[in-house]
């Protein structure tokens, strides 16, 4: 039984959700799904909250090495927990919406977590370069045509790509560099996104019946759960 | 005046913690530990409050007990409340096997789900988009287009040739392939190219922060 | 004067005077012409215009009897003087019931859809023409039922490719399982896993697996997940440990399932603990700040990357980098699979990612599957080549068999 229920459940809800692109009487339920994940997903938000609070907490008591950052987080998200749930300093009262302007939980968003998430994002500045810086020493033929062609395109989008090879007559106005990146983007570009796309969705095809059929197991306890 | 302590408080704070996670660059540091450990308590708060309020109170409870009374309960969301109280039995040893039934709900959903957004989105409409004249309709297409068409069919072709996986990449089959994987490799490259400019500009937008909003050092 | 009046009326002009006449009759407004529009206008603000005619309302085919479209035949009076129709109001009566509106159109419109209706009930329908001067109500359309179709027809094409592909991957499978030997290529960046694993196992260091950044929802994760389970059976052999922060808390607990599974096959569910996977925060870049901290300060020496990834893969993969880890990633996503082509040691790209679980549980019947979508590939490739052909020899060559080929192709893809 305990093996066998989320089976069926896998199976009779994989078909379930399969059938109804071709039933209307079923579409609902289908557009539901995303609301019953939601549902589901924030229930296991108490699991996961509960495993950071053990985690840090359990550093805590231990006083295991870099035990005070845990501190750090713990109190962080208590502060953040408290602001929102209770909407603390919310012009608008408990009723109100969570962003609102002025409320604790806002301010301490675009004072700490936004500029936290920017910072965060604008490194792949720094590693875009090292690894532009390591596709330079190609150490084959397909990284070279990688890297040929992220220099052209690369180049293409900057002004000095059109001085460089604003030289070439019309009639080879291809060979300009900021020609030759739209021609690589709309064509062979092309080609590779399409071939990737019709193959994933194969592979989706063929790994979603592998699950609805019960024979990929291993996320539900597998064969001895 | 309070007004303006809080926005150098606010500016203060932002400029410190940009500072701390790119000194991450340097080295593994206390200051980028500190950033981390804010960085975590505070959006794990944020995205759990954010859930409570969107999710269980806004579509579960609301569903289930409109406060506009000329709507009906949606008493179906009981399903999806279940399930989640099921997520929880993993707390209790005995009856944590519970637990694995939403789960079978979720992974058999968006397997049934996926295999025909995939399927539909992707192979039916690549392969319709695909079928269209090298040539143009009466020969229409300049050179430029007729290469690109050509470079586009057969690239697609070989690409996906490449990923045959029950046919060993040997002979005619093996060098098509091999044309699949430089096709492959010019797709990597001109997306590799194309992003490099919108990071560095990310980039360029905290540098504007601090020596613009934080500093006073560009206007 | 008589003269004059004799040539107005010469024969020659009879063919003139019948197209006037005719106009006249026809287009009352227009032959009123120019000189008679302040005439127009005063009255226009006065008069009504005219009512749309053959309005039609039709049940939407294959819906789930949720919709009713009407068409309608414009007033005469929006075709020809604008001003005198600023919209359309619909009115509709529902069994029987008192007529209620339900919706505007914009003048010059001739459709509206009714997607208020609810199925089984009867509807009767009219249009309103609304002008300054007043408004003009259309006849009433014939009573229609939304009805509810069971099956939706327009997607035919589509249950029929799938079902062929879908049967073809069931048959290898059915034919793998029976003993039939398949032939799978050999995958580089999944023949590395167990040397991988077997590295850090020698340095004694941990191995970290990251299942993407998104969530149970998205099935490049559960790729992810179904891959954790074969590598965490050879971890388990080996005794390494393993470290997986994950961003999910519905993750999470697939991922201890998933683990405590291979561990329990491998015999050693002692060796089993909750905290090998562990939740971090959902902020993606929180989640990547924390990783990056984990890689610098344990140094793990295998990465595997396998799931859906957005623009922290290049974060993640170069930390890694510079930690000297052996790195093997794998996505679907196109934006991303540069980075990880340049960063990782293999990268298992789009399709792979999905295969990976059926090619490292080395199971025929998981094997098969490979097989069966290798069966669409060749559908999807024979039907392009055909496509391209044909069409390009159509068009090129007027030749209408070829295009006709090339037409019916596109209308049997098309999933619209």
């Amino acid at each position: 039984m305990r093996r066998q229920v989320p089976l069926i459940i896998t199976f009779c809800v994989g078909i379930f959700l399969i059938a109804y692109v071709f039933s209307p009487p079923l579409t609902d339920f289908g557009e539901n799904f995303s609301v019953y994940f939601d549902i589901i997903a924030v229930f296991a938000f108490f699991l996961g909250g509960g495993n950071l609070i053990r985690i840090h907490t359990n550093n805590l008591r231990r006083r295991k090495k870099d035990w005070w950052y845990s501190v750090v987080t713990l109190g962080a998200f208590t502060l953040m927990l408290a602001a929102g749930l209770f909407k603390i300093g919310n012009p608008g009262g408990i009723g109100a919406s969570l962003t609102t302007s002025g409320s604790w939980f806002q301010t301490i968003f675009e004072t700490l977590m936004s500029p936290l998430n920017s910072t965060m994002y604008a490194l792949l500045a720094f590693f875009i370069a090292s690894a532009s810086y390591r596709a330079f020493r190609a150490r084959n033929r397909e990284a070279t045509i990688l890297l040929v062609a992220a220099f052209i395109i690369l180049l293409g989008r900057t002004p000095i790509g059109y001085f460089l090879t604003a030289w070439i007559p019309d009639s080879w106005s291809i060979l300009r560099v900021p020609d030759l990146s739209v021609w690589i983007m709309s064509f062979p570009n092309l080609a590779g996104q399409r071939a990737i796309m019709i193959g994933v969705s194969l592979g989706v095809v063929s790994m979603s019946l592998r699950l609805i059929l019960g024979i990929e197991r291993t996320y539900l306890g597998g064969d001895k759960g | 005046m309070d007004g303006v302590i809080m926005h150098h408080v606010a500016l203060w704070t932002a400029a410190f913690l940009t500072l701390g996670i790119i000194s991450f660059l340097y080295r593994d540091n206390a200051w980028y530990k500190f950033c981390e450990a804010v960085f975590i308590g505070i959006s794990a708060g944020y995205w759990f409050v954010s859930y409570f309020w969107d999710n269980l109170y806004g579509k579960l409870w609301l569903g289930i007990f409109p406060t506009d009374p000329t709507q009906p309960p949606d008493y179906i969301l009981l399903i999806g409340g279940a399930l989640g109280v099921m997520m929880l039995l993993r707390l209790i040893p005995k009856i944590g096997w519970l637990s694995r039934w939403p789960l079978a709900f979720i992974v058999g959903a968006t397997a049934g789900l996926n295999l025909i957004i995939y399927f539909a989105s992707n192979v039916m409409v690549q392969v319709e988009d695909t079928i269209r004249p090298l040539f143009g309709a009466n020969y229409a297409a300049s050179a430029y287009d007729i290469v690109g068409n050509i470079v586009v069919a057969v690239g697609t072709f070989t690409a996906l040739i490449y990923f045959f996986f029950s046919k060993e990449h040997k002979g005619a089959f093996g060098g098509a392939a091999k044309v699949g994987i430089f096709v492959l490799m010019v797709t990597f490259g001109a997306s590799f190219g194309y992003t490099v400019m919108s990071r560095i500009s990310l980039l360029l937008g905290r540098i504007d922060f601090l020596m613009g909003d934080w500093l006073g050092v560009i206007k | 004067m008589t003269g004059v009046t004799c040539r107005c009326i010469s024969r020659a002009h009879l063919p003139w005077l019948v197209i006037i006449l005719a106009a006249t009759l026809l287009f009352p407004s227009v032959s009123s012409g120019e000189t008679n529009t302040a005439f127009v206008g005063v009255v226009g603000d006065t008069v009504p215009p005219a009512p749309v005619t053959s309005l039609i309302a039709s049940d939407r085919k294959y819906d789930n009897g949720e919709a009713i479209d009407l068409t309608w035949v414009p007033s005469i009076d929006d075709r020809l003087l604008h001003g005198k129709v600023i919209g359309y109001r619909i009115y509709r009566s529902e069994n029987g019931g008192e007529y209620k509106k339900v919706g505007d159109a914009g003048k010059g419109d001739s459709q509206f859809s009714d997607e208020t209706v609810s199925h089984g009930n009867r509807y009767v329908y009219y249009v309103v023409a609304v002008g300054p001067g007043g408004q003009a109500e259309s006849i009433h359309t014939a009573p229609i039922i939304a009805e509810r179709e069971w099956i939706n027809f327009n997607r035919k094409y589509l249950f029929l490719i799938g079902l062929i592909i879908a049967g073809s991957v069931v048959y290898f499978i059915e034919t793998a399982r029976r003993g039939k030997k398949l032939f799978i290529r050999r995958i580089a960046g999944l023949e590395a896993v167990d040397e991988a694993i077997g590295r850090a196992t020698e340095m004694g260091r941990p191995i970290l697996f990251i299942s993407g950044t998104q969530d149970m929802d998205n099935v490049q994760t559960i790729a992810g997940i179904t891959i954790l389970g074969h590598v965490a059976r050879t971890i388990a052999d080996y005794d390494t440990k393993i470290r997986m922060p994950v961003s999910r808390s519905l993750v999470m607990t697939a991922a201890r399932e998933t683990i405590k599974t291979s561990y329990l096959a491998a015999g050693r569910p002692d060796a089993y603990s909750d905290d090998m996977v562990n939740y971090v925060t959902d902020e993606q870049f929180g989640y990547v700040a924390a990783v990056n901290g984990i890689m610098v300060r344990e140094k793990p020496a295998t990465c595997f990357y396998l799931g859906a990834f957005f623009a922290e893969s290049l974060i993640m993969a170069e930390t890694g980098y510079s930690i000297g880890a052996i790195q093997i990633a794998g996505t679907a996503m196109p934006t991303q699979l540069p980075f990880f082509v340049v960063a990782c040691d293999f990268t298992l790209i789009g399709e792979e990612l999905f295969a990976a679980s059926a090619y490292l549980s080395n199971e025929p019947k998981q094997l098969g599957s490979l097989k069966g979508q290798d069966v669409g590939k060749a559908i999807a490739l024979a039907v392009m080549i055909i496509g391209t052909i044909a069409v390009t020899v159509g068009q090129s060559w007027n030749i209408d068999l070829m295009n006709n080929i090339a037409d019916w192709l596109n209308s049997v893809f098309k999933t619209n």
